[in-house]
């Protein structure tokens, strides 16, 4: 009897051999990638100190970070403070963040790009060579764009609509990551400074800042209301031209519009009612749409979920944006149908992110596909000097494509985008966003102006999205997103700087 | 007597599992002298030679003797110390020592020294206790010898780490808790084999639980008070453990009862959460079990760095002697040469080489299990179960520890972890298990049958 | 360049160790295979008894010292040489005890002898259950319960 509880026992016993086993591979097998990379565990931090860092070249060969050993240590030197919220910084001391964090295994070389080559070295246990990264950002356009937002807090999101490359992600405030990555037991007095500083410069406004988007939202209504077909470009709703001055009642809730300057309320159709930016007429779109297909749209476009640039395990990260109350990071339902009204013209709950909104002019600008944006190109062989070396050991683009919206809708979206920057009634408010103001002749551009109302004594938030060329049969080039923290209305803050970064880019691509 | 007829008894399995082992210690001393000094020479092999001659002498003693004893364990015992040697030998040579007797001894050496004294009192056990009536006629003195010893602790202990553990005896510091387990099996063996029958037959049936029949079992439940007294007063959660679930294996083994065990597992759990709820030691224990990156540099410290040095060895290992042991001079993992001795092992050896230490340990155990089956008589068979039961559980507590599947408590691995105490408790253990299956093992040529 | 040569030295060392000690494991692996085999058939050829005494003292060296004698389930014990155990000594009654294995559990009653029977030191006055290992008393014969 003894002996067959013993045997028993025995089984139970294999059964916890069998589990601790379980527990060992766990953390040596699968979770030891995860380890080895968590920049918060000490003996990376330390084991960096001594390592290098590849460098980081623009997409025209720039050095925009270098690392060389000082006194044993490894310090990080960055070349263009404009950068900083893209590259991020790799500090001895307070880990790191940015694409310094995303590509870190790379950046030391502990991870080869190719996996052969990454197992035969794990195994040789070689010293970590590091990597050299190029960017699809050009720093010229970046350093241009940094210059047109000056003084102000804001962003600037450049994207290219036939390939998703970030062309140039400014956020403003910024600041020089030198002396965060340099000396361990300097680097505190600079951080605290940034973290008390009230102008927040550790915020990555591009991806991370939230804002109300107000009229530039109406793109998105406009193309997907086209899209589903409850609109088509002549639609008019009769009762909008008397609401325009008393008012639309929707759900007891009286929706007002904004100043129309003078110009004479009429029977508006998409062209003319997004030129005078109608949110009368945006919202009735929007409740013909409504809030399934809203949410549906919404959701196509990318919003309501956190995207990353670059791929979901190598990418920034980007705050998700939402069109109504938020239910865990996701878009829960409208309250009412003034909720949905009111986020038709970019009020109401609606808060953005300027990527996401530089994805929607992309993807208007692409004839409805949008495209995954990336902002690394390519991996190379570590270069001694100033020059990237022509051993290119992984390269990236897009994640790849959806379709979001048919190319006819786009189309007729972009015609109206067009006309709100050219046409007879917008070029008072968009005007400022053409291209042809800034020394580019032969092309124009579309776009949208936003002015987000915050209520209260304070100025509104000044956006613009947009793209060029943007003529008939044009391929665009460039969209762009603009946003002016507390820059007043659309047509002051944001336009020009828009119209003058897509006129760089212009200039800059011209070749091409 | 049986055991005057002995007469020279080849162990040649133990001899032929032997040889590739002892040639194991020497080659890893090798490893770590050259992966250390950066240059290929063969470095100092004493120590490594000494270890060679401590088994190797144990094996003649035991053909000499004519001991009919199981042949596996001493290869695994031999096996597992041998890696831990092999790793004592490579870290800090100051993070233990002796520098008594005139002797100057570094960690390592140190080790030694106790293997030496274990593998004496093992073979003296081996083959001295071919009657075990001394064990089991005298268990109530070996109980008193256990509750002297709980006490000795509790007055003249001191604190290590936050649990009072340690006596001072001149020279050599002494855990009187790893006796303790020792002294604690045999009682409880004694006792099982004497009542078993009444317990297993008398038991009172309530739906479908059946308990135990109290008269017989308030010893059981006085040991179950005494148990929770270390938990509270020596701070001490690993050895609670530890004497908890030998208690309860054994009590399975004895009566084939899941529900005694279950009531045990509930009693236990049901204490756990009061000591929870009532000792800041215990609660900040768990709490760093369950999140141990909440503080990484703090309270989470060691588990973190654990894990970390785990992820550091994946599948392959760093290599022998060429683990992240220090850092700027300070240990990465404080507690390396005991409690973490595993982490350390499968950092340089990788998950390749935990695998086969792990595989040592289940030898190890399914030989004892295996000796307890065939065990003579009751008592042979409970005191082999209690004494696997130890060695198996303290591997998996401590293992499970540093892998974050349980808590972390302070346990030594046995054979492995630095620690003279635990050493010499060990191989007392092992000298058991060798008596019991030589009883056994003489059985089938006895005169007569 | 001679970090590197040294560095592949310490991975062939090491490799050598690593199958080194999968090679120990396999022995082992080995040996329990062995062993398995051989305690099976001694359990089909020896093993098959219910158990055994074992003789501890004998004054008239009937049972012989030493010896074992194997049991069935009935066994009576006694100076009658009738008895299924014959035991030679003046303190032993005629039919002094019985021996049985009912069930699971070997179990040892007193026949009314004059001198009583003894388990583990103890007089027993009813059936008692025996553990192996317990040890008999039955007048100055000393026998042990083996399996």
């Amino acid at each position: 009897m003894i002996a067959t509880n013993v045997r028993r026992l025995g089984v139970y016993l294999m059964l916890a051999f069998a589990i601790v086993s379980g527990s060992i591979t766990w953390w040596q097998v699968v979770e030891a990638q995860n380890l080895s990379t968590r920049s918060d565990n000490p003996e990376v931090i330390a084991a960096r100190r001594s390592l290098l860092r590849g460098t980081i070249f623009d997409a025209e060969g720039q050095v925009l970070a270098t690392s060389a050993l000082i006194d044993g240590l490894s310090r990080r030197t960055y070349t263009d403070p404009a950068m900083t919220h893209v590259i991020g910084y790799s500090s001895l001391r307070f880990g790191s963040t940015g694409l310094e964090r995303t590509f870190e295994d790379i950046l030391v070389g502990q991870t080869d790009p190719n996996p052969i080559r990454d197992l035969v070295s794990d195994v040789l246990a070689r010293q970590p060579e590091p990597r050299d990264l190029t960017l699809t950002i050009d720093r010229r356009l970046q350093d241009f764009a940094a210059e047109q937002l000056g003084s102000d807090a804001g962003a600037v999101v450049a994207l290219d609509p036939r390939t998703g490359a970030v062309l140039a992600m400014v956020s403003t405030p910024t600041f020089d990551a030198t002396p965060i990555s340099g000396d361990p037991d300097g680097a505190q007095e600079p951080m605290d400074a940034l973290r008390n500083n009230p102008a927040e410069p550790l915020l990555a406004r591009a991806r991370q800042g939230l804002y109300v988007p107000g009229s530039i939202m109406k793109v998105f209504t406009a193309a997907a209301a086209l899209d589903a077909g409850v609109i088509d470009p002549d639609t008019t709703f009769p009762d909008q031209p008397r609401e325009e001055s008393e008012g639309f009642v929707v759900d007891g809730f009286t929706i007002r519009e904004h100043d129309l300057g003078g110009i004479e309320p009429d029977l508006w159709p998409l062209s003319e009612a997004l030129q005078v930016s109608s949110n009368v007429f945006f919202a009735h779109v929007g409740l013909e749409l409504g809030a399934e297909g809203f949410l549906d749209y919404a959701r196509r476009f990318g919003f309501c979920d956190s995207i990353r640039i670059g791929s979901p395990e190598r990418g920034l990260q980007v705050a998700p944006s939402l069109v109504s109350g938020s239910l865990d990071g996701d878009c829960g339902p409208f309250g009412g149908e003034v909720d949905l009204a009111s986020a038709s013209f970019g009020q109401g709950q609606v808060v953005v992110t300027p990527v996401q909104m530089a994805l929607l002019a992309a993807a208007i600008a692409g004839d409805g596909v949008m495209l995954e944006p990336y902002v690394v190109r390519d991996v190379r062989a570590h270069a001694q000097g100033d020059v990237p070396t022509d051993e290119v050991l992984d390269t990236f683009g897009s994640g790849g494509g959806t379709r979001v919206v048919s190319a006819e809708a786009a189309a007729q979206t972009r015609a109206a985008m067009v006309d709100a920057v050219n046409g007879e009634l917008g070029r008072r408010y968009a005007g400022q966003g053409d291209v042809t103001l800034y020394g580019i002749s032969n092309e124009r551009s579309a776009g949208k102006t936003g002015t987000a109302e915050l209520g209260g004594e304070q100025a509104p938030h000044s956006w613009f999205i947009g793209f060029a060329p943007a003529q008939a049969d044009a391929t665009s080039r460039i969209a762009v997103a603009v946003l002016v923290e507390s820059g007043g209305s659309g047509s002051d803050g944001a336009a020009p700087i828009a119209g003058r970064v897509m006129a760089e880019w212009l200039r800059l691509s011209g070749g091409e | 007597m049986i055991g005057s007829r002995s007469r020279i008894a080849w162990r040649g399995a133990e001899f032929r599992l032997l040889l590739p082992i002892l040639l194991l210690v020497p080659f890893g001393f090798l490893i770590t002298n050259v992966a250390l000094s950066g240059a290929p020479e063969v470095g100092d092999l004493t120590l490594a030679v000494g270890y060679v001659a401590l088994f190797a002498g144990a094996h003649l003693l035991l053909v000499a003797f004519g001991h009919r004893g199981d042949q596996l364990i001493l290869p695994a015992v031999g096996a597992m110390g041998g890696i831990g040697m092999i790793m004592l030998n490579r870290l800090p040579q100051d993070l233990a020592g002796t520098s008594a007797f005139g002797l100057e001894l570094g960690m390592a050496g140190t080790q030694l020294l106790w293997f030496g004294v274990g593998i004496l009192a093992m073979l003296a056990i081996a083959v001295g206790l071919r009657d075990d009536g001394i064990l089991r006629h005298y268990k109530y003195s070996w109980a008193a010898v256990g509750i002297a010893l709980l006490a000795a602790t509790l007055v003249f202990g001191y604190e290590v780490n936050g649990a009072r553990l340690w006596i001072d005896l001149g020279p050599v510091s002494v855990q009187p808790g790893e006796l303790l387990k020792i002294v604690l099996v045999i009682f409880i063996a004694g006792y099982l084999a004497e009542t078993r029958t009444l317990l297993t037959s008398a038991s009172v049936r309530i739906g479908f639980l059946s308990i135990p029949p109290l008269p017989y079992f308030l010893p059981m439940l006085a040991l179950f008070g005494v148990v929770m007294l270390i938990v509270v007063r020596l701070n001490d959660l690993g050895t609670a453990l530890l004497f908890f679930g030998i208690f309860l294996t054994m009590l399975f083994v004895a009566t084939g009862r899941r529900s005694h065990v279950l009531i045990g597992l509930v009693l236990f759990v049901a204490g756990s959460f009061v000591a929870y709820r009532l000792f800041g030691h215990v609660q900040s224990r768990v709490d760093i079990w369950l999140d141990p990156f909440a503080d990484p540099l703090g309270a989470g410290f060691q588990p973190v760095r654990a894990l970390y040095a785990l992820g550091r060895g994946g599948i392959f290992g760093e290599g022998l002697g060429q683990g992240l042991v220090t850092l700027g001079g300070n240990l990465t993992i404080p507690y390396v040469h005991t409690d973490f001795i595993f982490t350390a092992v499968a950092e340089e050896l990788g998950l390749l080489g935990a695998f086969p230490l792990l595989g040592f340990a289940m030898v190890l155990v399914f030989r004892g299990l295996r000796i307890a089956a065939l065990a003579r008589d009751d008592f042979g068979a409970l005191l082999a179960v209690g004494v696997t039961t130890s060695l198996g559980l303290q591997t998996l507590i401590i293992i499970g520890g540093n892998t974050k599947l349980i808590p972390l408590t302070g346990i030594t691995l046995p054979f492995v972890s630095y620690g003279g105490s635990s050493v010499l408790a060990s191989f007392i253990m092992i000298g058991l298990l060798l008596a019991v299956s030589h009883r056994s093992g003489t059985a089938d040529r006895a005169p007569g049958s | 360049m001679t970090g590197e040569i040294l560095r592949v030295l310490l991975l062939g060392l090491q490799l050598g160790f690593v199958a080194l000690l999968y090679l120990v494991l396999m022995r082992f692996a080995r040996s329990l295979l062995r062993d398995l085999r051989s305690a099976e058939e001694a359990q089909m050829s020896s093993r098959s008894g219910i158990g055994r005494l074992s003789v501890l003292e004998s004054p008239a060296d009937e049972p012989p010292n030493g010896t074992t004698i194997a049991l069935g389930p009935i066994n009576s014990i006694g100076r009658n040489v009738n008895n299924t155990i014959f035991v030679e000594d003046d303190f032993v009654s005629a039919n002094h005890a019985m021996l049985t294995f009912r069930g699971r559990s070997w179990f040892v009653e007193d026949q009314g002898s004059t001198n009583g029977t003894y388990v583990n030191g103890h007089r027993i006055d009813r059936p008692v259950a025996l553990s192996f290992g317990d040890e008999l008393s039955i007048g100055r014969v000393r026998m042990r319960l083996d399996r």
